[in-house]
C-alpha cells in the first residue's frame, strides 16, 4: 500500500491553512488571489487523494472541474484588481471601501 | 361569469389608462369606471342569492367554482360568487371608486396616468376581495389592495406621505401576517380538508367540536379555536381599526389625496369587518359568543375613545378619520351582538359609512382645494363664499351624527336595538347604552367645526380667493348625499339581502351558545 | 270609520311638498317662498280643522295605521320599525295648534323678514316648511320610534332656524347649544326607544299590543329580569326615566334648559315657532301622547311633578332681571312648561294639555308682539331702551298685553284657566293621598307670583311710561302682516279659556268642560277608551288610581283658584307698585348680588361649558396625548427600534474584505467546535 490518506490530508490541511493566513493578513489583492488558488488546490488534493483512495475516478473530474473554475476565478480576479488599480490607484484591498453602508 | 367579466373588464381598464397619454386619463378613466357601475347595476337585476354564502344550504349569486392547481394536499380553486353581505359591499366600491375619480379631477394634476390606473388597479382588487370564496384567491387580493393604495398615498400624497404610506403598508401587512398564521393554524388543525375554498373550511370548522389544544412553549395550553380566533380578529383589527391598532389611519388619511382617503374610508376599512364577519364570526361563533363581552366593550372602547380623539383635532381630515374609528365600532358591537338586527345592522352600517364617510372626506377635499387648508381655525364663514358645498357638508355631518332619515341613523338604530336585546353579551344594555353615547360625543365635536369653519364672519387664512366649486366637484358630492338619503329612508333596499345573509350567523351563534343568558327575562322574543 | 283620515295624513305632506319645492325653485318663487309655507300650512290648518268637526260631530275616528314599514328586515328576524299615523283627539288638537301657529308665522315672515330685505329668505322658508312638517309628523307618528325620527328632524331644523343669520358669531353658537343640548337628552330618549323595543317588541302607542297596554300588564306580573335583577315594575320606571330625558332636553325643563334662552339669536318669528308649537311642545306632547306609560310609575310621576314645579319657579325667578324683551319671554316659556309638566307629574292629563294650548296661543302672541315691537324700535331689544309705545303701536299694545294677561293668570284670560287647572289637578292629588304633590304645588303658587310680576315689569317698560330713547319716540310702523297674526292670537288668548273653565266646572256642569270631554273621547267612537285605543283621558284617570294610586281628594275647585289668582294680583300690583312711574327706576338692581346671580342664569351656562371645555375637552386632549404618546408612540417605536438597530447592525459590513474574511474563518471554526462538542470529539 502507498501513502496513507492521513498524511494527504495533513497536507492538505496545511496548505489550506497557508492560503487562510494569507488572507487574513495580507493587503495586496494579488496575494488574496493566490491564497484563495492555496485554498482551492487544498480542496483539489483532498479530491484527488479520496479518489485514489477509493479506486474512484468521480473526484479526479472534480478536480479537473474546479481547476477550470479556479481558472476563470483568476481571470476574473485579475480583472478586479486591475479596476482597483485603475480607481484606488493600488491594489490594497483595505482602501477600496466604498461600498460598505 | 359576470363576474370574471367585472374583473377583466376594470383589470383592463387598469391597463388602458396606465398606457393613455395624460391629458386623457381622468375622463377615460372615470369613463370607463362606469362599466363596473353597469355591471353591478345588472347583477343587481338579476341577483338571486339567498343565506350566507358560507353556509350549507344558501345560493350563492354568479358563482364559479373551478379547479385551479394543487398545492401539496390541497386543491386551490377559483371560487368567486356574491350573497347578501358581499353584494353591497360590491355595489358601494365600484359606485364609489368613479365618484372618488371625479373628484380628483381637481386636486390630481401630475402623472395622471399612473394615478388613474392605480385606482382602477385598486378597484379590481376590492371587488376580488368581496367576491372571492376562496381563501387564496381572496388572500391574493386581499394582499393586492396594498401595492396600489401604498403608491397612492406615497407618490400623489401631502409632506409627510413617505412615513404615512409605508406605516399604512408595514401595519396592516404584519395584521395579514397575523391572521395568516391564524387561518393555517385551524386549517392544519382540520383533518380530511382537501380544498381551502371558504365555506368548505366553514363547514369543517363548525363540525368539529374543537380543534385540540396548542400549548406555549410547554407553559399552558390553550384552546386552538380560541387562539385561532384571537390570531385571526388581531390581524383584522389593523384594518377595521380597532382601538388600539388605529394610528396607522389618522396619518394616512391626513397625507393621502382626497380621493384615496375617499376610497380608504369608504371600502378598504370595510375589509376589515367583512372580514371579521366572514372569518370570525361565521367559522368560529362559539368562541365569538364565548368572549362576546369583551369584544363588545372593544368595540365601545373604539367608539367613545375614537370620539374623543376626534374632539381634540384641529385638522378636518384627522377629525373625520377619528370619527370613522368611532363609526367602526359600532360595527364590532353590533356584529357581536348576535341578533338579527345587530349583525345586519352591522353591515348596513359598513355601507352606510362608506357613502357618508366618502361623502365628508370628499366635502373636506373640495374644501380644502380651495381653501389650501384643513385646520379648523384657519378659516370661517365658508357659508358665504361657498353655499353647495357648505350645505352639503352640514347634511353630511348630520348625516355623520346620525340624524335620521339619513343612512347612518338607520344602521345605528339597528344596531342599538341588536345589540341592547344581544342574548350573549352580558349586561347588553349597559354596554349598549355606553355605546349609544357616541351620538352624543359626535355632534359635539361635528358641530364644533362646523361652527368655527362654516359660519360666522368670513376669514381665510391662506392667500386663496375662494370662488365657488367647479360643478365636478360638487356632483359626486350631490350623489353621494342622494345615496345617504335614499337609504335613510328606504333601507330596505338593501337590508334585507343583509338579513338574509346574516341570520344563518346568527342561528348558529345562539345556538353554539352555552353561555346564552336572557338578558332582560321572559318577555325578550 | 270616515274615509276622511285616508285624507288626512296630507296635514303632514303639505308642509312638506312646499319644502321640496322652495328648496328647488325658491330663488324664483313670489315672496322668496312664502307664499308656498302660507299654502301650505294654511291648507294644513284647514284639514286639521275639517278632521277635528268631524271628529267632533260625526263621531270619526279614532284612527291609527300603519303607513310606511321603515325597516322591515326580514319575516320574524327581529322587530319591525314602521311609520304611521295616529289621529286622535290629543293628536289633532295638536295639529291644529301647530298648523295655526305656523300658518300665522308664515304670515308674520312676511313682516319681520321680507319687508326688513333679508337676504337668504329661500333658506328661511324652506327650514320653516320642513319644521313644520317635522313637528306634524311627530304629532301623528303612531309609535316612539316615529316620534324619535321627527323629534331628531325638529331638532335640525332649530339648529337651521336659529343660526339662521350665521354671518354673526352669536346665532351659530346657539344653535349649536340647542341641537347639542337637547341631544344630550335624545340620548337618553333613544336609550329609552331601544329599552322599549327590547322589552316589549313594539313602540306603538294604540292597538291592542301596544307597549302602554303590554307594560299595564306587566306590572307587579313578579318577573324578575336576569339584568341586574330588576323587577317589571323597575324596568317600566327607568325606561320611562329614559324617555323623559328626550322630553326634558326638548321642553328645556331643569337642567337640560339652557339652550333655550340663547335660541333667542334666532329670528323672531322663529321664536314664536319653538316656543308655542314646535319644538318646545314637543317635550310635553312626548309625556302626553303616552300619558299611560307614566300613568303607571308613581315615582316617574313624582319626579316629573317636582321637576316641573321646580322648573317653573326656577325660571320664574331667573326671569326677574331680564333687560331683553326676548330673554324675559324665553325664561317665561321654560317656566311655563314647567307647569305642563307639574299638571302631568300631578295626575293632571287634561290640565297639562289644556295649558299647552293655551300656552301655545299666548306665548306665540307674545313673541310675535315682541317682534312687532323690536321692528317697530330698529333691532333694539332692551326693554330699557323702550318705554311709551302703547299710544304709537295701539294694536300690538293691546294684543301684547292681552297675552301678558293670559301669562300672568288673570281672570278671564286664558292663561288663567288653565294654569289654575293645573295647580288644581295637582293640589287635589296631594290632598288625595300623593304627599310628594304638595312640595310641586308649593312651588307652582309661588311661582305664579313671581310670573305676574315679570310679566307686568316687562309690559310696563317697554309700553308705559315716557319713551327713554329716540326709536321710542318714533318706532317704524308695522305692516297688516304683522298686524292680522298678533289680533287673530289675542282674540285667541282672550277666548280659549272658554275650552275648560275648570274653575267654576260646579255652575256650568262637567259635561261643559269641552277639552275634558274632548279628550275623553266622549264625541268618537267607544273604542277609544278600550284597550284597542287605551288613550282616553278617563282611561288615564282609572291608570292612575289603580297604578299609582293618586286619588282625587273632594276639594271645591273655587278655592284654590281664588288663591292663586290672588296671588298673580298680588305680583301685577307690585309690578305696577314699581315700574308704572314715567321714568321708572331700575329697581332690580337693589337686589345686588342676587341679581347678579339671577343674571348670570345660576352660572349654569358657566357649569356647562365648563363641562363640554373644561372637562370633556381636557379629557379628549389627555387622550389624544396618550394616543399620540404613547400608542402610536408604541409604533412609531416598533418602526424605530428597527431602524436603530439595522443603523447599527449594518456597521458590520465594513467594506474591509480582510474583515469578512476574518468572520469567514470565525465562524468556520465555531462551527467546527460546535461540530466537534456535538459529535463528542473530545470527551
Amino acid at each position: 500500500m502507498s501513502v496513507p490518506p492521513e498524511y494527504y490530508l495533513i497536507l492538505s490541511a496545511a496548505v489550506f491553512a497557508i492560503g487562510v493566513f494569507g488572507i487574513l493578513v495580507r493587503r495586496n489583492a494579488l496575494m488574496f488571489l493566490m491564497s484563495v488558488e492555496l485554498m482551492v488546490n487544498a480542496a483539489n488534493i483532498n479530491l484527488i487523494a479520496f479518489a485514489f483512495f477509493y479506486g474512484n475516478l468521480t473526484g479526479q473530474v472534480f478536480a479537473l472541474f474546479v481547476i477550470a473554475l479556479a481558472a476563470a476565478e483568476v481571470a476574473i480576479g485579475i480583472g478586479i484588481i486591475l479596476l482597483l488599480n485603475r480607481n484606488f490607484g493600488g491594489i490594497d484591498v483595505t482602501e477600496a471601501v466604498t461600498m460598505r453602508w | 361569469m359576470l363576474i370574471e367579466l367585472l374583473l377583466a373588464v376594470t383589470l383592463a381598464s387598469a391597463f388602458v389608462v396606465f398606457l393613455a397619454p395624460d391629458r386623457y386619463a381622468a375622463k377615460l378613466a372615470t369613463t370607463l369606471s362606469v362599466l363596473p357601475i353597469i355591471g353591478t347595476a345588472i347583477m343587481w337585476l338579476s341577483f338571486d342569492a339567498s343565506g350566507n354564502a358560507l353556509r350549507d344550504g344558501s345560493t350563492i349569486a354568479f358563482e364559479t367554482q373551478q379547479e385551479w392547481f394543487e398545492l401539496g394536499q390541497y386543491t386551490l380553486q377559483w371560487h368567486v360568487g356574491v350573497d347578501g353581505v358581499s353584494f353591497p359591499l360590491l355595489a358601494l366600491t365600484t359606485v364609489l371608486t368613479t365618484l372618488a375619480m371625479i373628484s380628483s379631477w381637481t386636486p390630481i394634476k401630475e402623472d395622471q396616468s399612473q394615478f388613474y390606473g392605480f385606482m382602477l388597479l385598486m378597484e379590481t382588487s376590492l371587488i376580488g376581495v368581496f367576491v372571492a370564496l376562496d381563501f387564496f384567491v381572496w388572500f391574493i387580493f386581499w394582499e393586492f389592495v396594498l401595492i396600489p393604495m401604498y403608491f397612492l398615498i406615497a407618490r400623489w400624497g401631502g409632506p409627510r406621505r413617505k412615513y404615512a404610506a409605508i406605516k399604512f403598508l408595514i401595519y396592516t401587512n404584519v395584521g395579514s401576517l397575523v391572521m395568516f398564521i391564524g387561518l393555517f393554524l385551524m386549517v392544519l388543525n382540520l383533518d380530511g380538508l382537501t380544498v381551502l375554498s371558504l365555506p368548505a373550511i366553514t363547514e369543517a370548522v363548525l363540525a368539529a367540536e374543537t380543534l385540540g389544544e396548542i400549548s406555549l412553549l410547554g407553559i399552558a395550553a390553550f384552546d386552538v379555536k380560541a387562539v385561532v380566533f384571537l390570531l385571526l380578529f388581531l390581524g383584522f383589527a389593523v384594518k377595521v381599526p380597532v382601538v388600539p391598532f388605529h394610528t396607522w389611519l389618522p396619518d394616512a388619511h391626513v397625507e393621502a389625496p382626497t380621493p384615496v382617503s375617499v376610497m380608504l374610508a369608504g371600502v378598504l376599512l370595510k375589509m376589515g369587518t367583512y372580514a371579521l364577519l366572514r372569518f370570525n364570526f361565521t367559522m368560529l361563533p362559539d368562541i365569538a359568543v364565548q368572549y362576546a363581552l369583551v369584544i363588545a366593550v372593544v368595540g365601545v372602547i373604539s367608539i367613545i375613545y375614537g370620539a374623543l380623539l376626534a374632539m381634540a383635532q384641529r385638522d378636518l381630515k384627522r377629525i373625520v378619520a377619528y370619527s370613522s374609528i368611532s363609526s367602526m365600532g359600532y360595527v364590532i358591537v353590533g356584529l357581536v351582538a348576535f341578533t338579527p338586527h345587530g349583525m345586519g345592522g352591522a353591515t348596513f352600517q359598513m355601507v352606510s359609512h362608506g357613502l357618508i364617510s366618502g361623502l365628508m372626506f370628499m366635502t373636506v377635499g373640495v374644501i380644502y382645494n380651495a381653501t389650501h387648508t384643513r385646520m379648523v381655525g384657519d378659516m370661517g364663514g365658508l357659508f358665504d363664499k361657498m353655499p353647495y358645498t357648505v350645505a352639503i357638508f352640514i347634511a353630511g355631518a348630520f348625516g355623520y351624527m346620525g340624524l335620521p332619515l339619513m343612512s347612518g341613523f338607520a344602521a345605528e338604530v339597528l344596531i342599538f336595538i341588536g345589540a341592547f336585546e344581544s342574548a350573549v353579551i352580558t349586561a347588553a344594555p349597559l354596554v349598549t347604552a355606553m355605546a349609544m353615547f357616541g351620538i352624543v360625543l359626535v355632534a359635539g365635536y361635528l358641530l364644533w367645526a362646523m361652527q368655527r369653519t362654516l359660519f360666522g364672519e368670513y376669514e381665510l387664512e391662506t392667500d386663496y380667493d375662494l370662488g365657488r366649486a367647479p360643478v365636478h366637484d360638487i356632483a359626486p358630492l350631490v350623489v353621494l348625499i342622494g345615496l345617504v338619503i335614499l337609504l335613510g329612508v328606504n333601507p330596505d333596499l338593501i337590508y334585507q339581502v343583509i338579513q338574509d345573509a346574516v341570520s344563518p350567523l346568527v342561528d348558529e351563534g345562539l345556538a353554539t351558545a352555552t353561555v346564552a343568558v336572557d338578558v332582560l327575562g321572559g318577555v325578550l322574543r | 270609520m270616515s274615509e276622511i283620515f285616508s285624507t288626512a295624513p296630507a296635514i303632514v305632506l303639505f308642509p312638506l311638498a312646499s319644502f321640496l319645492i322652495i328648496l328647488a325653485f325658491g330663488k324664483w318663487m313670489p315672496y322668496r317662498g312664502a307664499l308656498a309655507g302660507i299654502v301650505a300650512t294654511g291648507f294644513s290648518l284647514a284639514v286639521s280643522i275639517w278632521v277635528a268637526l268631524q271628529m267632533a260631530l260625526d263621531g270619526a275616528g279614532p284612527y291609527q295605521e300603519t303607513l310606511y314599514e321603515f325597516i322591515a328586515g326580514l319575516e320574524g328576524e327581529g322587530v319591525t320599525l314602521t311609520f304611521g299615523v295616529l289621529f286622535d283627539p290629543l293628536s289633532v288638537l295638536m295639529l291644529i295648534i301647530v298648523s295655526l301657529i305656523a300658518f300665522l308665522v308664515h304670515v308674520f315672515s312676511l313682516g319681520y323678514m321680507n319687508d326688513e330685505g333679508e337676504t337668504g329668505l329661500p333658506r328661511y322658508y324652506a327650514s320653516l316648511s320642513l319644521f313644520t312638517f317635522s313637528m306634524l309628523a311627530f304629532v301623528v307618528s303612531d309609535n316612539l320610534l316615529m316620534a324619535f325620527v321627527f323629534f331628531e328632524l325638529v331638532g335640525l331644523c332649530s339648529y337651521l332656524l336659529i343660526g339662521f343669520w350665521f354671518r354673526r358669531d352669536g346665532p351659530p353658537s346657539a344653535a349649536k347649544k340647542a341641537f347639542l343640548v337637547t341631544r344630550f337628552g335624545d340620548y337618553f330618549f333613544l336609550v329609552g326607544v331601544v329599552a322599549v323595543f327590547a322589552v316589549f317588541g313594539t313602540t306603538a302607542y294604540a292597538g291592542e299590543n301596544s307597549f302602554i297596554n303590554q307594560a299595564a300588564d306587566m306590572v307587579g306580573d313578579g318577573t324578575e329580569y336576569t339584568f341586574l335583577n330588576l323587577s317589571s315594575q323597575q324596568v317600566i320606571d327607568i325606561t320611562a326615566l329614559l324617555i323623559l330625558g328626550g322630553a326634558i332636553g326638548k321642553s328645556a325643563q331643569f337642567p337640560l334648559h339652557t339652550w333655550l334662552p340663547d335660541a333667542m339669536e334666532g329670528p323672531t318669528p322663529v321664536s314664536a315657532l319653538i316656543h308655542a308649537a314646535t319644538m318646545v311642545a314637543a317635550g310635553v306632547y312626548l309625556v302626553a301622547r303616552m300619558y299611560g306609560f307614566y300613568a303607571l310609575s308613581p315615582n316617574v310621576l313624582a319626579i316629573l311633578a317636582l321637576l316641573g314645579g321646580f322648573t317653573a319657579l326656577f325660571a320664574a325667578t331667573m326671569a326677574l332681571v331680564k333687560q331683553e324683551l326676548k330673554q324675559v319671554l324665553a325664561y317665561s316659556t321654560i317656566s311655563q312648561y314647567g307647569y305642563m309638566m307639574l299638571a302631568l307629574g300631578g295626575g293632571g292629563y287634561v290640565a297639562a294639555v289644556f295649558h299647552l294650548t293655551t300656552h301655545a296661543i299666548f306665548k306665540a302672541l307674545l313673541f310675535l308682539g315682541a317682534g312687532a315691537v323690536i321692528i317697530a324700535m330698529h333691532h333694539e331689544e332692551n326693554m330699557w331702551e323702550m318705554g311709551g309705545l302703547k299710544d304709537k303701536m295701539r294694536v300690538t299694545y293691546l294684543t301684547f298685553l292681552a297675552g301678558s294677561l293670559a301669562l300672568a293668570g288673570i281672570f278671564p284670560f286664558a292663561g288663567f284657566w288653565s294654569k289654575d287647572e293645573a295647580l288644581f289637578e295637582t293640589l287635589e292629588h296631594a290632598l288625595g293621598g300623593a304627599d310628594v304633590l304638595f312640595v310641586a304645588y308649593g312651588f307652582g303658587l309661588l311661582a305664579v307670583i313671581v310670573t305676574a310680576f315679570y310679566t307686568f315689569r316687562m309690559v310696563f317698560l317697554t309700553f308705559h311710561g315716557e319713551p327713554r330713547t329716540a326709536n321710542a319716540e318714533d318706532p317704524h310702523s308695522i305692516g297688516w302682516n304683522m298686524k292680522f297674526p298678533l289680533v287673530v292670537l289675542g282674540i285667541g288668548s282672550v277666548l280659549a279659556g272658554a275650552l275648560n273653565m275648570g274653575v267654576i266646572k260646579e255652575f256650568i256642569g262637567e259635561n261643559n268642560l269641552f277639552l275634558a270631554e274632548w279628550l275623553d273621547g266622549a264625541t268618537i267612537g267607544d273604542e277609544y277608551g278600550t284597550a284597542e285605543f287605551a288613550l282616553s283621558y278617563g282611561h288615564y284617570g282609572d291608570l292612575l288610581s289603580e297604578y299609582a294610586g293618586y286619588e282625587a281628594a273632594t276639594l271645591s275647585p273655587l278655592g284654590p283658584g281664588a288663591i292663586a289668582l290672588g296671588l298673580a294680583v298680588i305680583g301685577l300690583g307690585v309690578a305696577w307698585y314699581l315700574y308704572r312711574a314715567p321714568e321708572p327706576e331700575p329697581h332690580m338692581t337693589k337686589l345686588g348680588g342676587v341679581r347678579t346671580v339671577l343674571m348670570n342664569n345660576y352660572y349654569q351656562d358657566e357649569a356647562q361649558v365648563w363641562f363640554a371645555t373644561g372637562f370633556t375637552l381636557p379629557i379628549a386632549r389627555g387622550a389624544n396625548t396618550f394616543d399620540q404618546g404613547i400608542i402610536d408612540g408604541l409604533v412609531d417605536a416598533a418602526g424605530g427600534v428597527s431602524m436603530y438597530a439595522g443603523e447599527r447592525f449594518r456597521k458590520i459590513q465594513t467594506g474591509i474584505v480582510s474583515n469578512y474574511a476574518a468572520l469567514l474563518t470565525l465562524g468556520l471554526l465555531l462551527l467546527l467546535v460546535w461540530l466537534g462538542i456535538d459529535g463528542g470529539w473530545w470527551f
